[in-house]
């Protein structure tokens, strides 16, 4: 395809205003120079489509009992079409904020939504993804206790474990066992991993007697509808994925990391922060604001790296809680809750053995009589994704309210076999 | 200011109902959820509203210098949106998402033929975490070697990102001062060159919009040193199949795959970033890493060496299809990307020559950068507001920071030469109008919200709505 609307006239114009014969001759200082690249034909609009589409039917349609950091929520229609609207995606960060009330606004929302369904004071609008959105947490622990250490808690998903190991390494801070006087910060999924819904309160107790900060991570917000805020609990900063509103699974990204704090480390937050204003007649209005905390003035002394956020699935957040509103959101979270508890009564009526300890959300882990791969297998067989695979013959299901009772029901009858 | 918060409608009920409570201990359950119900021909309303309060590429030309504001092909929407990539779980068996692994694969066997770099990870969210993992990388190759490196030179016309990610890393940043044809100043680089630098960190061309023109003898100082260069490539779009990073002495690069290769920028994301090193620095890449085995792909966790991982699944892959998608269209024609970027900058560059202060005189590369120093104090940001008016977005302004009153001016090749000249004639204009009607452009803009009390919004922090408010 060819993106670029020049004609040969304009091109030859333009090159002798700039004074060369020659587009190569406009490049000659790039070196070294290369001859050329090995790439295949370019495609046309057409077969573009047609290539790409067959590499998307390589992968296999099914139905969804798997969360582990990535859910499978019903989007609304609505959203696609506000979300494409060219003034939202092709926009770029609010710099010139006259010219990007929009976005600007639309951020303003998300950040208050944040704050509203985790009971925290203040919100960032977005970091990249769930796991980073913890490290971030953990970074600005650090900046503000002055201290190293990182204590984390049971069950907190492994692939963040991971990305906080890595995000620890690279800027020496260390994940310990103990929580002391060198403690930054205590961290704690809830629900975890696992599923099991915790009661933070004795572990948030012996943080702070401890001069640190709690962390409360969380993996699928609609959680949030019928749980008890971490605000509430006393957590010092709150930090999730935000992919379970309206954004598709897409094999893993792009999605939404957030994070929310209590009003003291408002200026210790990572990221782009919107904030409400007057222009110059009065009018309310909006613009990014702490910037003096950000890289591009501050350099090596910013609170974070970070540019580029997530802001088209902040909108797409914002859009999706607009539209579920009070009622929606809870009715998919009594909805995710009920089909959960409904499969794992079945599962057990089948010779699963329940694992979990604590009460339960829309995942849950069970024991299985058979081997797990076989029961994978088998439930693939019936185009269906049943689970993750968590060693030891366990699986960890999620359920959402998707999910119908039939689909439970041919769940059931394929692991029976 | 209407906020979504201050309706109270019902409901459009997108999902079936159910009332049946949830059966948890009350200590654990939520007393109450503020949020409020509003119905959908409510919601697009709102959000359309909003999207005309804006501007993007799609409606004004958006020359913000450093983003790459190139035309999104919409096709590559659609493709991102098919099924088979947008409903797929990342926890899928890889035997169920051999099309997803292949576009991962795929788009690394480009980028390197496009970089010249060996290896290549595609799980990064954007530029600045590709900074990360490359200044992670250097920390545990040196601490390998047992090599005591602190330093991290940088030039200072860098973008803050590059000193940022430094400091993340507990390195000790090194500025090196800008010389006057707007280079790294190489006798200053050569007097901190030494057994003590882990990084010479470089944007080629540099964020002035010039060819690094020392920069084979900064990679000859560098390697003699044992210091890994690397490669910031933001400005990737002004050397596609013209020069390979790699060939110019590139330890690592990244690459911003938004701006490079057209992913819409969302109003600030989602982006994707991708790292590409040398072969003796794969075994340090994040993992998973992809390999394919008797002609199926599949996950590679089992990387000793490995700094980690950095991100919750593989990277942004919806991003990473759009990425592949344009650079398939494009094909063997890439260069063509290239060469027009330049062309439309230095054309710009020509026009507006004489009106404005150019402080390194030369031949620019994708952009360029130009300065109002001479029309007073504040001059570019008054005529950054006063180009609002004109209907076009402004250009970056203010930085790099080593040029007073900056303005960053990045066409992309997707802008015709039209929309150039309308924009040098606007940008005539309001230089006349300074002149003439001074107060007309202080006060800009005119035809969008007046100018928005920065100040206020740090000193009365006000950054989301609460219920006892309405």
């Amino acid at each position: 395809m060819n993106f670029i609307p020049h004609t040969k006239e304009d091109i030859s114009k333009m090159l002798s205003v700039v004074g060369c014969s020659t587009l190569d001759e406009l490049v000659s200082e790039f070196k070294p120079r290369l001859s050329e690249l090995k790439l295949d034909s370019p495609l046309s609009e057409m077969e573009l489509v047609s290539y790409m589409t067959s590499l998307s039917e390589k992968n296999s349609p099914m139905k969804y009992f798997a969360g582990g950091g990535s859910y499978d929520h019903y989007i609304p229609s609505v959203i696609n079409h506000l979300v494409s609207r060219g003034e939202f995606l092709t926009s770029y960060t609010p710099y010139q904020p006259e010219a990007s009330q929009g976005v600007l606004q639309v951020l303003y929302e998300f950040q208050s939504f944040v704050c509203l369904l985790t009971g925290m004071d203040v919100s960032n609008a977005s970091l990249y993804d769930g796991a980073s959105a913890l490290a971030e947490a953990a970074l600005l622990s650090s900046a503000h206790t002055k201290r190293k250490g990182v204590f984390v808690d049971d069950g907190l998903n492994p692939a963040y474990l991971k990305v906080l190991q890595t995000y620890c390494d690279g800027t020496e801070l260390t994940i310990t066992n103990t929580i002391d006087e060198n403690t930054a910060c205590v961290i704690s999924q809830t629900p975890d991993f696992y599923g099991n819904i915790k009661n933070p309160q004795g572990l948030i107790e012996k943080t702070h007697q401890n001069n640190a900060l709690f962390i409360n991570c969380i993996s699928d917000p609609t959680s949030l509808a019928i749980l008890k805020t971490p605000g509430e609990f006393g957590a010092d900063i709150v930090v999730g994925e935000g992919q379970a509103f309206g954004i598709p699974k897409s094999f893993g990204g792009p999605y939404l990391g957030f994070i929310a704090v209590k009003e003291f480390l408002t200026k210790k937050l990572p990221g782009r922060i919107v904030g409400m204003t007057t222009d110059d007649q009065g009018n309310e209005g909006f613009v990014l604001t702490l910037q003096a905390r950000e890289q591009f003035i501050r350099r090596e002394r910013a609170t974070s790296n970070i540019t580029t956020n997530q802001t088209l699935l902040a909108l797409t957040a914002t859009i999706y809680l607009a539209l579920l509103g009070k009622s929606g959101l809870q009715n998919v979270a009594r909805s995710s809750y009920h089909k959960a508890h409904i499969l794992q009564e079945k599962l057990r009526k089948n010779g699963f053995d329940a694992i979990n300890t604590n009460p339960f959300y829309n995942e849950f882990l069970v024991k299985s009589p058979k081997p797990s791969e076989k029961i994978i297998a088998d439930l693939l067989e019936c185009n269906i994704f049943g689970g993750i695979d968590v060693g030891d013959n366990k699986l960890l299901i999620c359920c959402t309210e998707k999910n119908s009772l039939q689909d439970i029901d041919s769940y059931i009858s394929a692991v029976s076999k | 200011m209407k906020l979504i918060f201050n309706y109270n409608q019902s409901n459009t009920k997108h999902t079936p109902s159910q009332e049946k409570d949830v059966d948890l201990p009350e200590e654990l359950k939520r007393s109450s959820l503020p949020l409020c119900d509003v119905n959908e021909i409510q919601i697009i309303r709102h959000y359309t509203e909003l999207s005309r309060k804006n501007y993007g590429i799609d409606t004004n030309f958006y020359p913000l210098g450093s983003c790459t504001m190139k035309y999104n092909p919409r096709v590559n929407e659609d493709i991102a949106k098919l099924p088979g990539f947008s409903n797929l779980h990342p926890h899928t068996p890889t035997s169920h998402a051999q099309g997803a692994l292949e576009v991962i694969w795929e788009l690394e066997e480009i980028l390197k033929e496009i970089t010249g770099m060996d290896a290549f990870s595609l799980q990064l969210a954007a530029g600045s975490q590709c900074e990360l993992l490359g200044v992670m990388i250097a920390k545990k190759y040196f601490a390998e070697k047992n090599e005591n490196r602190t330093k991290i030179i940088i030039p200072d016309s860098a973008h803050g990102t590059n000193p940022a990610t430094a400091a993340m890393c507990k390195f000790q940043t090194v500025t090196i001062p800008t010389d006057d044809r707007g280079n790294m100043d190489i006798d200053e680089f050569k007097k901190v060159i030494g057994k003590d630098v882990a990084v010479v960190m470089i944007t080629n061309p540099n964020t002035l919009g010039l060819y690094e023109e020392s920069l084979s003898e900064i990679k000859d100082l560098a390697k003699e040193n044992g210091a890994l260069m690397y490669c910031d490539g933001a400005n990737m779009n002004a050397l596609l199949g013209i020069s390979k990073p790699a060939d110019q002495g590139f330890d690592m690069m990244h690459l911003n795959l938004h701006k490079t290769f057209s992913t819409p920028h969302g109003g600030g994301g989602p982006g994707g970033g991708a790292l590409g090193v040398r072969s003796f620095l794969e075994d340090y890449l994040p993992v998973p890493r992809i390999k394919k085995e008797n002609e199926q792909f599949v996950f590679d966790y089992n990387k000793e060496k490995s700094v980690g991982k950095l991100h919750s699944f593989y990277g942004n892959f919806g991003i990473l299809v759009r990425a592949l998608s344009y650079i398939r269209s494009w094909g063997s024609d890439i260069q063509k990307i290239s060469l027009m970027a330049v062309l439309n900058a230095n054309y710009l560059l020509s026009l507006l020559k004489e009106d404005f202060d150019v402080p390194y005189d030369r031949r620019c590369a994708h952009e360029f950068v130009i300065s109002a120093k001479n029309f007073g104090e504040k001059s570019t940001l008054n005529i950054a507001k006063r180009i609002t008016d004109y209907g076009f977005h402004a250009p970056t302004i203010y930085f790099p920071l080593i040029v007073k009153e900056a303005m960053m001016i990045e066409p992309t090749e997707t802008e015709s030469k039209d929309t150039l000249d309308e924009f040098a004639k606007v940008l005539k204009t309001i230089i006349k109008e300074l002149k003439e009607d001074p107060e007309l452009v202080k006060n800009a803009p005119h035809t969008t919200p007046g100018r928005l009390d920065e100040v206020k919004a740090a000193r009365q922090l006000n950054l989301r709505w609460s219920p006892k408010e309405s």
